[in-house]
């Protein structure tokens, strides 16, 4: 879902007096909006149930892609921060390099509350996207006093300090260098009485288990709730103070107001991810603070391409594919399946050379950087959306 | 789910008698292990060792060989209860959230009975808790922190390693010897868990043992590069020795600026633990100065000899501490999992523990139940001179302190705060 | 206790001080000065410039040693490719080497990105670092690795004629020849720099293109070329500092990332384009950290930079010695 489409009425709203537009305009339009809005909340809801069966358990296909269930839930969490992190950089204009504060913030948090008060899911979840908003507000409130490079600086050595604070002063409560370990069983059933690795009835074929459901579930809100909020007047602001920040003030609009407010939502998306990752992993690790992890989001947003809800988690998922399933590839076997397909026919085995395994790291920096050159806004969602509006403008002609 | 599809078989020990629990029965023909270890990052050239062990280990669990045919009596040389052990490798990069991945896609995918690993107490930690989550065991390799089988001990985990607090136990008697009684000394420490109760024990039984009087204790931040400051303040104490408790890649650093700030000459110089990356790093730097090791190649006995032996023969270089331990680690298993006659986890466990034995060269070893921690012997090293190190060889073994001498009870020092958790069959 | 004696103590303790302050920032004084000018000029953000550093570490080994390497370059057997020549050949090819890097640099990645957004040149050289990161750790191998003393340069600073006596009568008794070796180049090179930049012909022509740049193409001066000098002056100064910090601190591939972080606060609090502004910072995190330990407050050195930068960037958004008006 790429905002380049909805260029056009974007800027017609911005202009809030709104003089122009008669009710009946305002209505259609908005029957527009919640029709797509449907649609793509659907949209999502059928990737969710569908993809963890694709990757972890179809026939041929996961065999291929050698995919299995908790990737596909780590995909998903990593989604639905990089969606977070891109509401701040792809619709606001605002690159941070510290959002590793927010998703290690809210993991802490979470983890924190679940040893010594309540192991609750959903309470985990409550208390980690609440501690990351307060912390987001404050951060947002020193970073926001520069644009550009520093707020990147400025933001990246905030959230450096607070590695350092949970690495040491704070090491009783985060359990350092060793991390913290919240252990499966502390963590308790969904609403106290549903096991979250319990396999969720009927649709355990797709989903497997509850975590994944829990997961899946926050997905679809996270996306309907970025969609909201991206196509309200906050989101058409964000965007024109993206486009143009001048201007936007100009036009008399509180833009500090608006980017913390920005700030905020996306720091709050993140902290919501934390939680699910601490819930998932039943472990924070302190290096989910680290500034490598803001490189990591920053990494799959542009890889998945920059201020689209569908990159994002695109990215997420390539990023995550490379680390850890390429990273294991010591063997690469080509058309490991056609024996199915053609009888007889011999899987190819490249020899060891070949092997992309001790590569990953070199794979994914050159795809990030040759994303940058070329695509530096689609990025591959847009490139496929690109090639796909071709092959439609080809079929079906002028649309 | 698992790589090698196939019929599920309730043969030697497969579901027949006892319910299935995390990846146990085994599905196919083949028992898979994962091995997971740093192969990227600082630590990878510890990592690639310890592969080769782990990857000796399992020729000579399916073709015999090694310690299979002298040392482990359980161990057959044709699989492990009628099943071939097959292997796949991971990647911890020394970072815990990857070691976690990596060790989930075993459990999750490839389905593994055991995984094995780890170069640094973060990693250990982190794979132990998949362990005990998914009910697959996890063999640690070399980890050496007190929390590993203290707080953050596991039922699902086991380790062969000695720890933090047995170190200062080892070297205080041994240093007392070399440099008389009457010593005072300094501590620098990584200030984290590990380096915490490093220094904890060293200072308890430098005071303890040696009756040496420590001057001041001080903690180095996580991240320092530069040791300076604090090198020039132990200078200025009129300590006579200096403990530089940090581990790894810190260690090297720390101690080479020690080396080059001229307090070689008016110290001694400590350091706890080696391992080979440190000393590569370090150098000349470890030349004369103490410290412990997981196990060298020099200790002679007929199974250290045999398995210096074996691991030449087939890649033309001496083992290191933590291969000795990967190779262990893995027979171990294996040779309980004969015992018990099933995979079936939590009756591996009961086999391994209070199990006695004394068969990887590290004299007579009980691996304790209560914490799941082996009670053995702790080799004391010291560095060789820069001329004399070679490939392999860094340290010469002074002195191997009895297990009669170390340790603690399960009620004490770290073992109290150990709640190892469910077998997951109550 | 007499009251000479506690005043050896107090100048003993102030001295001391001084030096590990002053070898603590000396490193971020050199990555820091050659971010800043490089920013200040070119309003270019370079993520890439810690990877500069590794460049220079490893190229000195090279230059100056016979190392055997691991990684693919020993599996292709050219793991033994050091040349032997000694510390002080680096010391010369090294600058020039990193410099040429720089002018490439300056042409075919920046360039190219002056007229994108600054995001998009973090993201660029962010992309570049990692890269290079992984180009060293295929090529050289992943362990660290570290750079002999130069035999004039070895061990402790107290045995070194004259100045060893002017040290153990200040009462430092531990700091080691090449710490001082540190100081003192990094003063030459930053003082050079200085002048550059200050008091020639091609330092007004960069320092007017810095105030503004069309003004000064309008007046028919051509900036491309001052451009390309001043980013191989900065990168030059960071490959520098990768050989000299290479006998004092281990590296390997993943260090240019770990101290790109602290360089940068270096520039934001000093002020960009102002290699004052860059010194003092750099000497104050040094002192800070330095004073920290001292005083008994070790667990807090960390921290402890990172909170003063924040309080710092809060007065003054601009840095300490910064021109420009907030962005």
């Amino acid at each position: 879902m790429s905002d380049e489409t909805r260029r056009a009425d974007d800027t017609g709203t911005v202009d809030e007096t709104g003089t122009g537009l008669a009710g009946g305009d305002l209505l259609t339009r908005w029957r527009s909006v919640k029709e797509r809005e449907s649609f793509v909340i659907l949209g999502t809801v059928v990737a969710v149930l569908l993809f963890p069966y694709l990757f972890a358990r179809a026939p041929v296909v996961s065999e291929i892609l050698q995919g299995y269930q908790s990737l596909a839930e780590l995909m998903l969490i990593w989604g639905i921060f990089v969606i977070g992190f891109d509401l701040l950089h792809g619709y606001t204009g605002l690159l941070s390099f510290g959002h590793a504060a927010f998703w290690g913030g809210g993991a802490y948090a979470a983890g924190v509350f679940a040893i010594h008060v309540s192991g609750s899911p959903i309470a985990m979840i409550l208390v980690g996207t609440t501690f990351a908003v307060l912390l987001a507000w404050v951060l947002g409130f020193l970073s926001l006093r520069r644009g550009g490079i520093y707020f990147a600086i400025l933001t990246l050595a905030f959230a450096q300090m607070l590695f350092y604070v949970a690495l040491q002063p704070l090491s009783n409560l985060t359990g350092g260098d060793n991390g913290l370990g919240i252990g499966g069983s502390t963590i308790e059933p969904l609403l106290g009485f549903i096991p979250l690795d319990a396999g969720v009835p009927v649709i355990t074929m797709f989903v497997d288990t509850w975590m994944y459901m829990l997961i899946g579930i926050a997905m679809v809100v996270t996306v309907a709730f970025a969609y909201r909020v991206l196509n309200s007047p906050y989101g058409m602001v964000f965007r024109a103070i993206r486009e143009n920040e001048q201007r936007a003030e100009f036009v008399g609009l509180n833009v500090w107001r608006y980017k913390l407010m920005s700030f905020v939502l996306s720091g709050a998306i993140a902290g919501l991810a934390g939680s699910l990752f601490a819930i998932q992993q039943a472990r924070v690790p302190v290096e989910s603070l680290f500034w490598t992890t803001s490189g990591e989001v920053v990494i799959m947003s542009v890889i998945g391409g920059v201020g689209s809800l569908f990159g994002g988690p695109i990215g997420a998922a390539l990023y995550l594919y490379i680390s850890n399933i390429v990273q294991g590839m010591s063997e690469v076997v080509l058309f490991t399946q056609i024996d199915k397909l053609f009888p007889g026919a011999q899987a190819v085995v490249l020899p060891e050379w070949a092997s992309p395994a001790p590569y990953w790291h070199l794979i994914l920096g050159l795809l990030f950087v040759l994303v940058v050159v070329f695509i530096p806004r689609g990025g591959i969602w847009g490139g496929l959306q690109s090639i796909g509006s071709r092959i439609g403008s080809r079929f079906g002609g002028d649309r | 789910m698992a790589v090698v599809t196939g019929p599920a078989t309730g043969r030697g020990g497969g579901g027949g008698d006892y319910p299935s629990l995390g990846n146990f029965p085994i599905e196919g023909d083949a028992a898979v292990f994962g091995f997971n270890v740093p192969t990227t990052g600082p630590y990878s050239s510890e990592g690639e060792d310890e592969l080769r062990a782990y990857e000796l280990a399992a020729k000579h669990l399916n073709e015999g060989g090694g310690w299979v045919d002298s040392q482990f009596d359980d161990l057959s040389g044709d699989g492990v209860l009628d099943y071939q052990i097959d292997y796949v490798e991971g990647d911890t990069a020394t970072d815990p959230s990857q070691a976690t991945n990596s060790a989930n896609q075993m459990v999750d995918r490839d389905g593994v009975i055991m995984f094995s690993g780890g170069s640094s107490s973060a990693t250990a930690i982190a794979q132990q808790q998949v362990a005990q989550d998914s009910k697959v065991l996890y063999m640690c390799c070399l980890t050496h922190s007190n929390e590993t089988t203290g707080v953050e001990c596991r039922r699902y985990g086991f380790r062969e390693m000695f720890n933090a607090y047995t170190t200062g136990q080892a070297l205080a008697p041994v240093v007392a010897e070399e440099y008389g009684e009457d010593n005072s000394f300094y501590q620098l420490y990584a200030d984290y868990s590990w380096g915490q109760t490093q220094q904890e024990s060293m200072n308890q039984f430098l005071t303890e043992i040696a009756g040496w009087e420590q001057v001041d204790s001080v903690p180095t931040p996580l991240g320092t590069d530069d040791y300076s400051s604090f090198l020039s303040e132990a200078a200025n104490s009129g300590a006579d020795v200096l403990i530089l408790n940090h581990y790894g890649l810190d260690g090297a650093t720390s101690l080479q600026q020690a080396v080059d700030a001229g307090l070689k000459d008016s110290m001694t110089l400590l350091v706890p633990l080696y391992n080979r990356p440190m000393a590569e790093a370090a150098g000349d730097a470890i030349s004369g100065v103490f410290g412990t090791a997981a196990w060298d190649s020099q200790i002679d006995n007929e199974a250290s000899n045999q398995f210096t032996e074996v691991f030449q023969e087939e890649y033309d270089r001496i083992p290191s501490g933590p291969a000795q331990l990967a190779y262990a680690q893995t027979l171990q298993y294996a040779a309980a999992v004969e015992r018990a006659g099933t995979f079936y986890p939590p009756e591996v466990i009961r086999q391994l523990e209070d199990y006695e034995y004394d068969n990887i060269g590290m004299g007579a070893e009980t691996m304790r139940a209560c914490d799941h921690q082996a009670i053995r012997d702790v080799p004391v090293v010291r560095g060789l001179p820069g001329e004399e190190q070679e490939q392999g060889s860094y340290f010469e073994i002074v002195n191997v302190t009895s297990r009669d001498d170390l340790w603690y009870g399960c009620d004490e020092g770290p073992a109290a705060e150990c709640e190892l958790g469910p077998y997951g069959d109550e | 206790m007499i009251p000479d004696a506690v005043a050896l103590q107090t100048t003993g303790a102030i001295a001391r001080l001084l030096i590990n302050g002053l070898q603590a920032g000396a490193i971020y004084i050199l990555l820091a000065v050659g971010l800043s000018i490089i920013l200040g000029t070119l309003k270019f953000v370079n993520f890439a410039h810690g990877a500069l550093y590794i460049i220079g570490a490893y190229l000195g080994l090279i230059i100056a040693q016979d190392p055997s390497f691991g990684g693919k370059l020993a599996e292709w057997g050219f793991g033994d490719i050091g040349l032997g020549f000694g510390y002080l050949a680096a010391l010369v090819v090294v600058p020039l080497v990193v410099f040429v890097i720089g002018v490439l640099m300056e042409r075919f990645v920046a360039r190219p990105f002056y007229d994108r957004p600054d995001t998009d040149q973090i993201l660029l050289t962010y992309g570049i670092a990692l890269i290079l990161t992984e180009l060293f750790r295929v090529l050289f191998g992943g362990a660290s690795r570290s750079i002999d003393q130069p035999p004039w340069a070895r061990g402790s600073a107290t045995g070194v004629p004259v100045l060893g006596d002017a040290l153990t009568a200040l009462g430092i008794n531990a700091v080691s020849t090449w710490r001082i070796v540190i100081i003192l180049l990094t003063a030459v090179l930053v003082g050079i720099v200085f002048v550059l930049i200050e008091y020639t012909d091609f330092g007004l022509t960069v320092r007017a293109g810095t105030v503004d740049a069309e003004m000064v193409e309008l007046l028919g001066v051509k900036l491309s070329r001052p451009y390309l000098v001043v980013f191989g002056i900065g990168a030059a100064l960071a490959g520098v500092a990768g050989l000299v910090g290479g006998p004092l601190v281990n590296f390997n591939p993943d260090y240019g990332a770990t101290i790109l972080v602290p360089a940068f606060l270096t520039v934001v609090v000093g002020g960009v384009g102002s290699i004052r502004g860059a010194v003092i910072a750099g000497l104050s995190f040094g002192l800070i950290q330095a004073g920290l330990v001292q005083f008994g407050f070790s667990e807090w050195a960390q921290v402890g930079i990172y909170a003063v930068a924040a309080v710092v960037l809060l007065v003054r958004p601009q840095g300490l010695l910064g021109q420009e008006v907030a962005a």
